[in-house]
């Protein structure tokens, strides 16, 4: 078969996505060799959807907003100017409540060695809470805790439910009853209110755990960002976690069995049972593929569904206890203080709709650059204008 | 026998205008249907023979354009023609349905669900004034039902088409498409999602029809075996162009173009016992990027220098019969 | 006398029809049909939409579960095989489905579907990427298409590729679900000469199911003829072919357009009227009554048995019962 020669206009952005994408291949060719040569038809893919999502607008802003958070979640804690439990009333008493601009000075002694600050005059960018701790500091450590907490929750929670609707689709008849009642039967609580029992009941179980596994402790307190002294309070947030692991999984498990009933009808699904593949194998490598777009279209979106929830739980009282920063908690702290202390609701609060509004532009994008229909309109429209321009 | 001509086609373009680009869906087509015949348009998937037939009334879907060409309509026998191209919408949908109408190849995509056989009748009816009212129309319907020979006519008119057969519901297709007496019937692939009885049958009513009504048939189709029983003229299309053109008799017996011999020669006859079909090799090409010249050399077995650069002539070798191919261009000395 | 390599004995299949608490009804998909198959012949199974011609192959298959009869494959009872025989036999018995276009996986290469039924079988092959190219030629494609997509090809190419998958695993018996319906007349002919080259090189038994009488002719030793989930007439194809018994036999001959004008406007017509009955209900006595030309009074009341009429000819129709 005859190819033509494919014409687009690059700009800026698609040489990088092209660089990234040459990238990976070239990593992944290190690793395996010849997967270059054998997957050429899918990186060419790869590249047209990169230069799909470059040509929209909403997509690249929701990627920009995604990056920000990803940097500040990751290096949020090393460029953050104080810990997110250092009172700075204990150098300064009118740091309390402070708006954003106040200048705090800290002065040498054993105090300031003790608590590790460097002395010196700090400008406290967007204030203090009434302990005095500065919001800058604990906004860049609830950074990290929200995309810990959200990723710990992605990575178990939806495939939990992918898998049971992956069962349930594929085998029908009563495993599919049986499945799905179970899943109605979570569906029918309200999953906060589910999740609000859960978290009440797990903490102690998950501090006897942590006690138990100083391992996993140690590695999930660098995970958070957080001091040792703390690891109680860190059970909490993780029984949260676990809380939502349970409750998160029926919309995806109803999604998931979905798209396989209408994926199972395709005849190269009969033709994969008639050359006698394995049921396993028929699920992973020829349903499971053909169904992910959406799939993960949806985990995208969720994932600021999931900060939301979070954020949501710790401002009712649940999951983050004090003194961890976490962007619900600090707006429950600061709403005694409202409308005068403003800035302890405003700044978290706006952390929250950028991040949700970046994973949902970011899911509204993939949905189209996924779909090869309107992918390939999206195409049509660059080639067009790269033609028209010669 | 004379040729009052019904339609006549001249030099009809269409592109369409595709994500993957522009494809050449209709290049250059010309033809003549002369009234109270069948002609026929015949061709593999993809060669523009529906595109030219929706192209008669101006029905092309987008993202398709007519590019250029002139569709003259004779209302009359003798009469003078009108220019479909250069009709406003409105003129046109008078022309559709009441003049020129059709019949689809699926039948379930062309009628509603929501109504009954008898309600989509009327409704035609209605809307191009043959008559008053809809429940005259429903009356009128059982008569159209039973001139289709649909059986149990007062019945079927309160059906909907979930309750009918597949062949009774191309029979209410047909119905409705000859409510307002149209003068030409354009029939795309009638009988492609239907058995082979029940094809029969349809084919059995068209010429009923045709006989009775002095109606005038544009068939659509890619089966060979069809052209041969229904047709008396026949027109083979390939990649957007028509390749020969002949009485239905002498194309058969005589082809010319190597694409018609080889189109032949690859049918399996059902009465004969053939040892070896002869295949046509290679596929059809991407009309994005039409080869040069005559479009079917890339895969003719008779190719020479010229076919690759330039396209064919038309050349009416016999009165009545042409082809274009290069072969019988050089042997008048063209 | 040669054993079959297929031995298909009263075979059933009906299937519920569900109404909002109970069964309502069955349809009567398959209902008891019997046929042989020889080894390196091929059988044509004929007959319009809805006749049972596709669950026949899927059963032949084992790909659904008769509700009553057998079918042996090479003298063994294909339902009550278990384990390692099962396998083996799910190796040598393949199917070819109508629509190339989605019968391949849209997300695999060329290489990944062809070696695939490599992996599942565990078959051992030094080098892939050369075992794969050596198919590829077989069926008249080449190495420059094997990390390619589906939706790169033609109809006909996925159907070289779904033939190939095939052959990976040197199969014996296929079973070929109307394999060119889809496709057009210039790519037909292309596909059956593969499919009679590879016969005749592999000596392969084929079950060729179809509903185009032209097609059936060229590529079968037998015909089995199917109305409303039973075979009617059976017989060597050029015997059926030349000397159609059975009424709607000679119905369906007389329907199907011949491509040559003045014969098939000449000869004469058989018309079946209506249209194939509900195979819910089917009517009682022989199956083909209400539309029978030439129907009697007991043709409504007693099934005909099915009977050699000459040599290896057997029909369905109390026409030719014995008086």
């Amino acid at each position: 078969m005859e190819m033509a020669e494919e014409v687009y206009e690059k700009k800026i952005l698609d040489k990088i996505s092209d660089k990234v994408i040459d990238g990976i291949a070239w990593l992944m060719d290190k690793v395996r060799k010849g997967w270059k040569r054998r997957n050429k038809a899918r990186i060419d893919e790869w590249k047209l959807m990169a230069y799909a999502f470059n040509r929209s607008p909403p997509g690249l802003i929701g990627f920009t907003l995604i990056l920000i958070f990803l940097a500040l979640a990751v290096i949020g804690p090393y460029i953050a100017p104080f810990s997110y439990d250092l009172p700075l009333t204990a150098f300064d008493s009118t740091a309390k409540l402070a708006p954003p601009g106040k200048v705090v000075t800290i002065k040498p002694g054993q105090l300031a060695e003790f608590l590790h600050v460097k002395p010196g005059n700090y400008t406290l960018l967007l204030g203090s809470d009434d302990y005095g701790r500065d919001l800058y500091s604990r906004i860049l450590y609830g950074a990290r805790v929200s995309l810990v907490v959200a990723i710990l929750i992605m990575i178990v929670g939806p495939w939990i439910g992918i898998a049971i609707g992956l069962v349930a689709g594929y085998y029908g008849g009563k495993v599919d009853e049986a499945l799905m009642r179970f899943t109605d039967i979570f569906l029918a609580f309200p999953g906060l209110i589910l999740a609000i029992a859960f978290s009440a009941v797990f903490p102690d179980r998950i501090r006897e755990f942590l006690a138990a596994n100083p391992a996993v402790r140690d590695f999930l307190l660098a995970l958070f960002a957080l001091k040792p002294q703390h690891a109680g309070a860190m059970a909490s947030l993780i029984s949260v976690v676990v809380a939502l692991w349970l409750v998160w999984w029926p919309g995806y498990a109803r999604l998931t069995r979905g798209l396989v009933l209408s994926a199972r009808e395709n005849v190269y699904v009969e033709a994969a049972r008639a050359l006698g593949v394995p049921t396993r194998w028929i699920l992973l490598r020829h349903i499971f593929p053909n169904i992910l777009g959406p799939i993960l279209v949806y985990l995208t979106l969720d994932f600021g569904g999931v900060i939301l929830t979070e954020a949501g739980l710790s401002f009712l009282g649940l999951g983050a206890v004090p003194p961890i920063a976490d962007w619900g908690r600090i707006i429950n702290d600061g709403s005694a203080y409202f409308p005068n202390a403003w800035w302890l609701i405003f700044y978290p609060g706006l952390m929250i709709l950028l991040t949700v509004l970046g994973f949902n532009l970011i899911g509204d994008t993939l949905r189209d650059v996924l779909d090869p229909k309107t992918r390939r309109s999206i195409e049509f429209k660059i080639k067009k204008k790269a033609s028209g321009g010669k | 026998m004379e040729c009052q001509p019904i339609i006549e086609v001249k030099d009809l373009y269409v592109n369409f205008y595709t994500y993957a680009g522009i494809v050449k869906a209709i290049d250059g087509v010309s033809f003549k249907i002369c009234r109270g015949e069948t002609y026929c348009l015949v061709g593999e998937t993809g060669c523009g023979k529906s595109v030219t037939a929706r192209s008669l009334t101006r029905l092309v879907p987008p993202p398709g354009r007519i590019e250029k060409g002139v569709i003259l309509y004779y209302p009359e026998p003798g009469g003078k023609p009108i220019n479909i191209m250069e009709l406003s919408e409105e003129e046109l949908r008078k022309i559709r349905g009441s003049e020129i109408s059709y019949v689809f190849q699926d039948p379930n995509t062309s009628l509603d669900p929501l109504y009954t056989i008898g309600y989509q009748i009327a409704e035609t009816m209605h809307a191009h004034g043959t008559v008053a009212s809809i429940k005259e129309g429903i009356r009128k319907a059982v008569h159209i039902l039973k001139m289709v020979l649909m059986p149990d006519p007062e019945t079927r008119v309160k059906n909907y088409p979930h309750e009918l057969s597949g062949g009774m519901k191309q029979r209410a297709v047909i119905g409705t498409s000859l409510s307002n007496n149209p003068k030409l019937l354009i029939a795309d692939e009638p009988t492609t999602a239907l058995d082979a009885t029940v094809q029969d049958q349809i084919m059995d009513l068209l010429r009923k029809l045709r006989r009775d009504r002095n109606l005038t048939i544009l068939l659509i189709t890619h089966n060979m075996g069809l052209v041969a029983e229904m047709c008396d003229r026949v027109a083979v299309m390939y990649a957007g162009r028509i390749v020969e053109e002949a009485d239905v008799y002498e194309l058969f017996n005589n082809p010319l173009h190597p694409y018609t011999k080889a189109l032949l020669r690859a049918v399996p006859n059902p009465l004969k016992r053939v040892e070896k079909l002869e295949s046509i090799p290679g596929t059809v090409p991407n009309l994005i990027y039409p080869p040069p010249g005559c479009r079917f050399h890339p895969r003719c077995p008779m190719v020479m220098e010229i076919c690759r650069e330039k396209r064919p002539p038309e050349i009416n070798v016999k009165p009545g019969h042409r082809v274009a191919c290069w072969l019988y261009a050089e042997k008048r000395g063209e | 006398m040669p054993q079959p390599l297929v031995k298909v004995v009263d075979l059933k299949k009906y299937f519920p029809v569900k109404g909002v608490f109970r069964v309502k009804g069955w349809v009567r998909a398959v209902d008891g049909v019997s046929f042989e198959i020889m080894k390196g012949q091929t059988l044509g199974l004929v007959g319009e939409s809805g006749c049972g011609k596709t669950t026949v192959g899927k059963l032949v298959l084992r790909l659904l579960e008769p509700t009553s009869g057998e079918v042996y494959y090479n003298g063994e009872n294909i339902y009550k095989l278990k384990g390692s025989k099962l396998k083996e036999f799910r190796r040598k018995a393949q199917m070819v489905f109508q629509d190339p276009y989605s019968s391949l996986n849209p997300r695999m290469t060329v290489f990944d579907i062809i070696y695939e039924p490599v992996k599942v079988y565990k078959l051992k092959v030094s080098d892939p990427e050369k075992f794969i190219v050596d198919l590829l030629y077989k069926v008249g494609l080449n190495e420059s298409h094997l990390y390619r997509y589906p939706h790169e090809f033609s109809g006909g190419q996925r159907q070289r590729i779904a033939i190939a998958r095939i052959l990976a695993l040197n199969p014996e018996f296929i079973v070929l679900d109307e394999p060119t319906s889809a496709l057009d007349v210039s790519v037909q002919a292309q596909i059956l000469n593969l499919l009679k080259d590879l016969q005749a090189k592999y000596n392969l038994t084929y079950l060729f199911i179809s509903h185009d009488l032209g097609v059936v002719r060229y590529m079968s030793d037998w015909i089995a003829v199917m109305y409303l989930g039973q075979i009617v007439e059976f017989g060597p194809a050029e015997e059926v072919f030349e000397k159609p018994l059975h009424p709607y036999t000679k119905a369906l001959f007389s329907a199907i357009p011949i491509p040559d004008p003045e014969l098939t406007r000449k000869r004469e017509k058989l018309k079946a009227p209506g249209e194939p009955p509900s195979p819910i209900n089917p009517p009682p006595g022989c199956r083909f009554h209400p539309r029978c030309p030439f129907r009697m009074d007991k043709c409504s009341r007693e099934e005909p048995e099915m009977i050699m009429v000459e040599d290896k000819h057997w029909v369905k129709c109390h026409l030719y019962t014995k008086k």
